[in-house]
């Protein structure tokens, strides 16, 4: 210890701030609803303490000629794997027990984001490091802004509002027991109660795709159970067990593969505007991503 | 799990017991529309079952069953 001299702490001290920093402006629970509670909270705080450590120390036990610690840190950082799976299966447990579930592919979209959150903490942490390292404390703060800027930028993930047009629509009922939600049907409502309280107290909205990439993500099943989770989350959904026909539901224009969809919801709170907003705020998935290039649909120009 | 549901025949509610023959589900038969709907709804809150209207006189219940 005694050979590396005089530690030099800001490097440390900026870099830490930095990706603690950048780990918490992203645990807003708005969009997700996750993490919904403080023992939660306080799981990815800790994590986010470990990774800022991590990043911003790496560099001062590198120049420290301390090798021995920089290993350390690097088989530390590796732990963070574990991260997704932690998130993964309390999500999954969750799935059994709410009445509108989030469906695996907001699932793992979470979960990767989580554990990509924590690499980009430690990222941030050890640019900031080395640029304080490099230029002083004055450019180490004004270059961890800019990092921190760049990397919400560059994290901040497509919504579904951007892609999708959502307008409101009428529920009625076609050939006497088919729900539709504007021109998409929806499904068969055999109960005549059940139809009552869907025209009376029913609310529907039509997915209209402003262009391929939207086409596609509304295709792909998981992201449309994605939106029918935040419109539920939103406006509340009268479901209970023994009504699953009360069940909110987002479904393509079938036969006709318009690439429209609808959604129908037996809403707790009857409100249109507060409903469409959940709906344009909802993530698009990582797991669409691809579907670009493998839909048929795509291929046909009358959209 | 909500993803993609699987439906199985559950249960079948008709008036019309000639229309309906076999099968693996159980057929209730109804005196009347009013009965069959009440018959169909109880089902349905006791099991889960999602009812259907064939509009032949029938209603036929399923359940999602998780693939």
């Amino acid at each position: 210890m005694s050979s590396s001299g005089p530690i030099n702490w800001t490097p440390m001290i900026v870099g830490f701030t930095a990706g603690f920093l950048s780990r918490l402006i992203s645990l807003r629970s708005g969009r997700t609803h996750y993490p919904g509670y403080p023992s939660g909270y306080i799981s990815q705080i800790a994590l986010a303490v470990i990774a800022a450590m991590i990043g911003s120390s790496i560099l001062t036990s590198l120049l420290g000629k301390e090798f021995t610690a920089a290993t350390f840190l690097t088989l530390a950082a590796t732990q963070f794997r574990d991260v997704r799976n932690t998130e993964r299966k309390t999500l999954e447990q969750e799935e059994h027990l709410i009445l509108v579930s989030r469906g695996a592919g907001y699932i793992e979209g979470i979960a990767i984001t989580y554990e990509a959150r924590n690499y980009l903490a430690m990222l941030v942490a050890l640019l900031g490091s080395a640029l304080t390292l490099a230029g002083g404390l004055t450019v180490g703060i004004i270059g961890s802004v800019i990092v921190l800027i760049i990397s919400e930028i560059f994290m901040s993930g497509k919504r579904v509002g951007d892609l999708i047009d959502v307008q409101p629509a009428k529920i009625s009922f076609d050939k006497g027991s088919l729900l539709y939600a504007g021109d998409v049907m929806m499904m068969e409502v055999g109960l005549p109660h059940s139809r009552e309280r869907y025209e009376k107290e029913g609310l529907a909205v039509v997915l209209t795709p402003k262009d391929e990439r939207g086409q596609a993500i509304l295709w792909n099943v998981s992201q449309r159970q994605a939106i029918t989770y935040e419109a539920a989350a939103a406006v509340g959904a009268q479901k209970d067990i023994g009504y699953p026909e009360q069940s909110p539901l987002c479904r393509m224009e079938m036969p006709a593969g318009t690439g429209k969809a609808g959604l129908s919801i037996l809403p707790v709170d009857r409100d249109m505007a507060k409903l469409i907003k959940a709906i344009k705020n909802t993530p698009v998935l990582e797991s669409d991503k691809w579907s670009k290039m493998s839909s048929p649909v795509l291929k046909r120009k009358e959209m | 799990m909500a993803d993609a549901p699987t439906p199985v025949m559950f249960a079948i509610v008709t008036t019309k017991k000639d229309s309906v023959t076999g099968g693996m589900a159980p057929i209730f038969i109804a005196e009347d529309d009013q009965e069959r709907e009440r018959i169909a709804m109880w089902i349905s809150r006791i099991t889960n079952a999602i009812v259907h209207d064939l509009h032949n006189g029938t209603l036929i219940l399923t359940v999602n069953q998780s693939s």
